[in-house]
Parts: structure tokens; C-alpha cells; sequence
């Protein structure tokens, strides 16, 4: 009976510590040994509520009361392979980074999806929410800082056709080309590639 | 009482609280289920797997994503514990889940400083040894009135509490702590037996169920002297919901944890199958017979709140979202009197009307307002199981992703993550609704029937006397009936 005793005091503290230190270990460490070494692993979530694109946890116990308010500059280098993880915690957000012709990709809520690029263009590059998802809309954007010399390049037609993206809704500045097509969004498990 | 090897028939236990049935001995039919209830570590062994996912639950409402439907603790404890509570175990099971439930591990674990082993001594009233102050429950505490006003208040935030993943935790985690704090104070399980809100609708609608433990031969337990069922012994813990089994004759307050099968030094006690909705149909007191009025309010505004076409209510009971706090109260403040003033009302006066007409004055009111108020327990439960066919129906999909991404991180652990929101044949939902709710009146009348057999022995008496609350039943069930089918 003293084995089974211990036996069961050592399940208890195995699921105990275990949960946690799973989850930890997922987070900190397996998503990372999913990609590439060298890949710039960005997660970012979108809150309607208060309009923000955040790389800061936005969870059950913060969402309600202590969201961040931020706005996010990301510093990168041109060239740098990025795999950016996208968030919502609220309705349907979709990100894109026009200067870089990556997306408009639905980021339904709950959902993660992945998107990756190589941050091709020096200077700064504005991401931001691609379709109106709230009265908060205008503050989903933010920007990376992309450090490196710029060089003239070969503008690329960039199709927004076939995502939710409504080009109407652009502002001069981050509208891009009106034809052509870009990523499809995708699941965790997968991602797109945009350059 | 008649008994062979496998099936007893009885005509009444000696508190009159069963009626003419049969029950078949599941010992003696499947001994190898006795072996494994008498096995020390059986409880743990049930817990293990629901302490691993409850406390998984917890941590997502903290850190998983506050998207209800992406988060497990929603999905896993408001669509499917929920269904297979109300659908499957308590009729099929009575109070199985008490049997798994985590809630009162860490109590019971600080109470007995064990986890399957059993601790011979003498701590008062008992053959056990317990820690802590080992305190008696105040007696003007020991019903259910703290369980049915703790429902009816959680069941008021119920918006919040099946949408937000914080909410549910918090929840949860207070019920946890609760339970802990009260064991360290109280003796055996006070907490399942008088705090815990879900206890409370268990006890009640377990009286439904096919399958109870009792006594294979009450007249052992009167002639037994060790008393180990409730008092303990060196095989088994004293009952922790305090009861004796030579008088258990109702599922209510059993909560299947077995410690007097493995205690009980005669080999009397076994697991029966037996009808369903058909054995225990005395409710004892008044906390009782407003718990049944109580869980059928909730069940017809929940029904109202989440399955009808009525956006107003939907947006008073949504209170985080909408802010419109004077419809929050009037929803709240309509709901308790709905189910505290309004529906027991029109129950009095239905027995009321049912002793003018059938002309029963020798049959004291309060006799009567208790003995047929079972009614409302077959009844209950049943429109509770059609409010929850859609809900399983309709949102079930969403186990199938949250099951592989379970804190909405991104994982993918089953490859399901992305499986979309695929309603199972929505269209079946009221063809399954309606014969429910129709099996729900058919068992309280029948049940009524029954009562009433052993208060009037003229028929005709009988049959008067059954109109008014049969009538009452009628109605609740056209307005179910309405709501799902319009």
C-alpha cells in the first residue's frame, strides 16, 4: 500500500508539474525548432478593442482588463527570413504589409496563422489590419524598421483579388497595386511565403 | 422483498421512497466490477485522468486565448462535460461524476493525508483518522439552500461564464479552493454535500437514474454492528457524504465513491440497474422541491436566452459586452423571481386545486406540495437534455480543433486544429428535442401516478387529484415544446 501511496502522490505532482513545463516547453521551444536557424519568429496579435497589433500576450486574464496599448516598431534587417505568427483574439482581422506585398490573410479568432517573408526592402514598412473589423480599426497597424541600404528594384504586380481584402478601403499611402495575386492564409501548421 | 442471484424485485424500502420495481445485482452479474470498486486505488484512478484536464482547463482560462470557442476550457467543460453531465452520466450513471470529480481531491487529500491509502483511528464519529478541526456543518445548513441559490446566481452570469475562458476559471478555481478550505474545517465532504452548486442538481436529478448503490439486505445493516459504511473501517473511509446504507433509498445524497463497498465487513452492498425514473420519487424537504422548480426556470431561460429568436434578452443577460446593466437586473431579478416565487406559485396552487377538486382533506398540503413535486424531476431534466441536444449538435466541431489546439497557441497536436465549424445535422435537432420533452412529461405524470397510488387509495380520488399539477406539466411542456419548435 506504501507504493501505491507514493506511486499516486507521484502521478499527482507529475500532472502537477508537467502541464506547465509541456506548455512551456511548446511555446519556448519546439515552435521554435520548427523552422529554419536564423528565422525571425514574430507573434502578433490583433485586438479590436482598442485597435492594436501587439507582440505582447494577449490572454484570458489581460484581454478583459490590461490590454496593451502599444504600437509596435519591429526592427529587422533586410534580408531577414521572417515567419510572422498572427493572432486574433476577438473577430477577423487580415494583415498585410503592402510595401512588401505580403498578404491581405484572414486571421480568424482564436485562430494562429502563419505567414513568412524575407524583409526584401530596407526603411520603414507599415503592417495593419486590411479590412475594417471594428470602431477601433484605424489603430491596427504598426511598423517594421527595416535597417540596410535601399537598392531600386522591379515593382512586382501585387493581386489582393483573392483574399477579403477590400482595396477600397486603402489608404493612399499603403495602397497597393489593384491586380495580381498573393498568399492564401494557412494554419499553424503551415505557412505562406511571400517576397 | 424477493431476491435471487441477480434480480431483486421490491415492493418498498423501509422509508417508502421506492416504489414496485426490479433491479438487477450488477456484483453479482459482472464480479469482476466489484473487484475493481473494492480496489483502494479505483477513485484516484477516475480523478487522475479529470484533475490532468481540469487543471489543463485552468491554465487556459489564464493563458489561453479569450476566444470561448478556440479555448478548451469553453468547449471541454460548457459543450461536452456539460452534455455528457446532463445527458449521460446523471441518467445513466446518477452521481458517477461525483465519483471523478477533481474538485474535492486537494480536500479530501489535506483531510486525510492520503491519496488511496486508508488510515485507521477514531477520530470522532468515526473509525478513521482525520486532519483538521474536524468540525460539525451548522444543521440549519445541512439541505441544499446554499447549492440552489449558488446555481441560481452563477446560472444569472451564465453569459459570462460559457463565453469567457477567465470567467470559467475563476469559477473553477474558487470551487477548488473552497472545497480545500472547507475540509480543512469541516468533517468529510461538506462541501459536495451542501456548497458545491453542481452537487446540488446532481443529487436532484440522480433520482432518475438506472443504476443505484444500496444495501443488497437492509435487515444485515440493521443487525450489523461495526457500522463501517459510515463510520469507516481499517478497508475503507467513513461515507464522505455521511450516509448510513441501511437507510439509503434514494440516489440524492450517495456520491458513489464506493469507500463502503470496500469497507462494509458483510459483503452487503452491491450496484443495481433498475428502471429508469422510476425508483426514488419522494423529494424530502422544501430546499428539494425548489431545487426542481429552480433547474426547470433555468432550463426554459437558458432555452429562451440561447436557442430563442429573442435578441433583447440575450443582450440584458450579456452583460460584458452590452453594458446595459438596468436589463442585466431586470433579467437577473426576473429570473430568480421566475424561479423562486413565481413557477413554486403556480405549483401550490396546482396542489392547491388538487386537493379541492379530488376532495383530499385528510392529506396534509405539505404532504402532498412535497410528494408531488417529483414531477418536476424527471421533467427537469429531460428539457434539460433537449436544451442540450443543440448545443452538442450545433457547436460539437469545436472539440474536434480545440482538442489539438486546446489554448488557441497554434498548436496543431492532433492535426485537427483547423477542422472547421461543421454543425452536425441542425435540422434533426427539434425531431430529437420534441420526443424528449414528451419522454419528460410521460415520466413526471407517470411518476405523479405513482406518488399518488401510495396517498389515495380511491381511484377516482386518485385520478382528481392528479389533474391540476398534470395540467401544470402540460403546460410547461407546450412552452418547451413552443421554444424549440416554434
Amino acid at each position: 500500500m506504501k507504493l501505491k501511496e507514493a506511486a499516486s502522490v507521484l502521478a499527482v505532482v507529475l500532472v502537477l508539474a508537467g502541464v506547465p513545463l509541456s506548455l512551456w516547453y511548446w511555446r519556448a521551444i519546439a515552435v521554435r525548432h520548427r523552422y529554419p536557424p536564423g528565422t525571425k519568429i514574430i507573434t502578433l496579435t490583433a485586438v479590436a478593442d482598442g485597435g492594436i497589433w501587439t507582440q505582447d500576450q494577449v490572454v484570458g486574464f489581460n484581454y478583459w482588463n490590461g490590454k496593451p496599448t502599444r504600437t509596435e516598431e519591429i526592427q529587422l534587417n533586410k534580408g531577414d527570413n521572417v515567419v510572422m505568427r498572427l493572432r486574433s483574439v476577438d473577430v477577423l482581422h487580415s494583415f498585410a504589409i503592402p510595401l512588401l506585398r505580403v498578404g491581405p490573410v484572414d486571421v480568424p479568432a482564436g485562430h494562429t496563422v502563419e505567414v513568412s517573408f524575407t524583409a526584401s526592402r530596407a526603411g520603414e514598412l507599415t503592417f495593419l489590419c486590411w479590412q475594417v473589423c471594428s470602431p477601433d480599426h484605424p489603430g491596427l497597424h504598426g511598423r517594421f524598421l527595416v535597417s540596410g541600404t535601399e537598392e531600386p528594384e522591379e515593382e512586382e504586380p501585387w493581386d489582393t483579388t483573392t483574399e477579403r481584402g477590400d482595396p477600397s478601403d486603402n489608404s493612399p499611402d499603403t495602397a497597393p497595386p489593384s491586380s495580381v495575386p498573393l498568399a492564401h492564409h494557412h494554419g499553424a501548421g503551415e505557412h505562406n511565403h511571400a517576397q | 422483498m424477493m431476491a435471487n442471484a441477480n434480480l431483486i424485485t421490491e415492493t418498498t424500502s423501509p422509508a417508502g421512497a421506492q416504489l414496485e420495481t426490479w433491479r438487477v445485482n450488477l456484483f453479482t452479474r459482472w464480479p469482476w466490477l466489484k473487484r475493481l470498486l473494492q480496489m483502494r486505488s479505483f477513485q484516484f484512478l477516475a480523478i487522475l485522468p479529470n484533475l490532468f484536464l481540469f487543471y489543463l482547463f485552468l491554465i487556459a482560462g489564464v493563458f489561453g486565448t479569450p476566444v470561448g470557442n478556440r479555448n478548451i476550457i469553453i468547449v471541454f467543460v460548457w459543450i461536452l462535460w456539460w452534455f455528457m453531465l446532463i445527458g449521460v452520466m446523471v441518467p445513466f450513471g446518477s452521481r458517477i461524476w461525483c465519483t471523478m470529480c477533481p474538485l474535492p481531491f486537494f480536500g479530501d487529500w489535506l483531510q486525510r493525508r492520503a491519496v488511496v491509502k486508508v488510515r485507521p483511528g477514531k477520530s470522532p464519529g468515526t473509525q478513521n483518522t482525520f486532519f483538521g478541526l474536524h468540525k460539525r456543518w451548522p444543521k440549519r445548513l445541512s439541505n441544499i439552500w446554499l447549492q440552489n441559490i449558488g446555481f441560481l446566481f452563477l446560472a444569472t452570469f451564465s453569459a459570462l461564464l460559457v463565453t469567457r475562458p477567465i470567467v470559467s476559471m475563476i469559477v473553477f478555481g474558487v470551487l477548488i479552493v473552497l472545497a480545500a478550505v472547507l475540509a480543512l474545517v469541516y468533517r468529510l465532504r461538506t462541501f459536495c454535500n451542501y456548497v458545491c452548486p453542481i452537487s446540488g442538481f446532481l443529487s436532484l436529478y440522480a433520482m432518475t437514474s438506472t443504476i443505484e448503490l444500496r444495501s443488497v439486505d437492509k435487515d444485515v445493516c440493521l443487525k450489523c454492528k461495526s457500522k463501517a459504511c459510515i463510520r469507516g473501517a481499517d478497508t475503507g473511509w467513513a461515507c464522505p457524504w455521511n450516509v448510513y446504507m441501511g437507510k439509503l433509498d434514494r440516489n440524492n445524497y450517495c456520491g458513489l465513491c464506493f469507500e463502503c463497498v470496500k469497507s462494509c465487513p458483510n459483503d452487503n452492498i452491491s450496484l443495481f440497474v433498475r428502471p429508469v425514473a422510476t425508483s426514488d420519487v419522494v423529494l424530502r424537504g422544501y430546499d428539494e422541491v425548489w431545487k426542481a422548480c429552480i433547474m426547470l426556470v433555468l432550463a426554459l431561460t437558458y432555452s429562451v436566452m440561447l436557442l430563442g429568436p429573442w435578441g433583447t434578452f440575450k443582450d440584458w443577460a450579456n452583460i460584458s459586452e452590452k453594458g446595459d446593466w438596468r436589463g442585466f437586473g431586470m433579467f437577473g431579478a426576473g429570473q430568480a423571481l421566475l424561479a423562486l416565487v413565481i413557477f413554486p406559485g403556480l405549483y401550490y396552487l396546482s396542489i392547491r386545486l388538487s386537493k379541492w377538486y379530488a376532495r383530499a382533506d385528510a392529506v396534509p398540503t405539505k404532504e402532498l406540495f412535497l410528494k408531488y413535486a417529483y414531477m418536476l424531476v424527471p421533467m427537469g431534466l429531460l428539457a434539460w437534455i433537449a436544451f442540450s441536444v443543440p448545443l452538442i449538435m450545433v457547436n460539437g466541431s469545436y472539440i474536434v480543433s480545440v482538442i489539438s489546439d486546446p489554448l488557441g497557441w497554434g498548436m496543431n497536436l492532433f492535426g485537427t486544429a483547423e477542422f472547421r465549424w461543421t454543425p452536425l445535422w441542425p435540422e434533426w435537432v427539434p425531431f430529437i428535442q420534441v420526443p424528449i420533452l414528451l419522454a419528460g412529461f410521460y415520466y413526471g405524470v407517470r411518476g405523479l401516478h405513482k406518488v399518488a397510488g401510495q396517498l389515495f387509495s380511491d381511484p377516482v380520488q386518485l385520478r382528481r387529484s392528479l389533474v391540476p399539477p398534470a395540467a401544470l406539466l402540460l403546460g410547461v411542456t407546450v412552452v418547451f415544446l413552443k421554444l424549440f419548435i416554434g
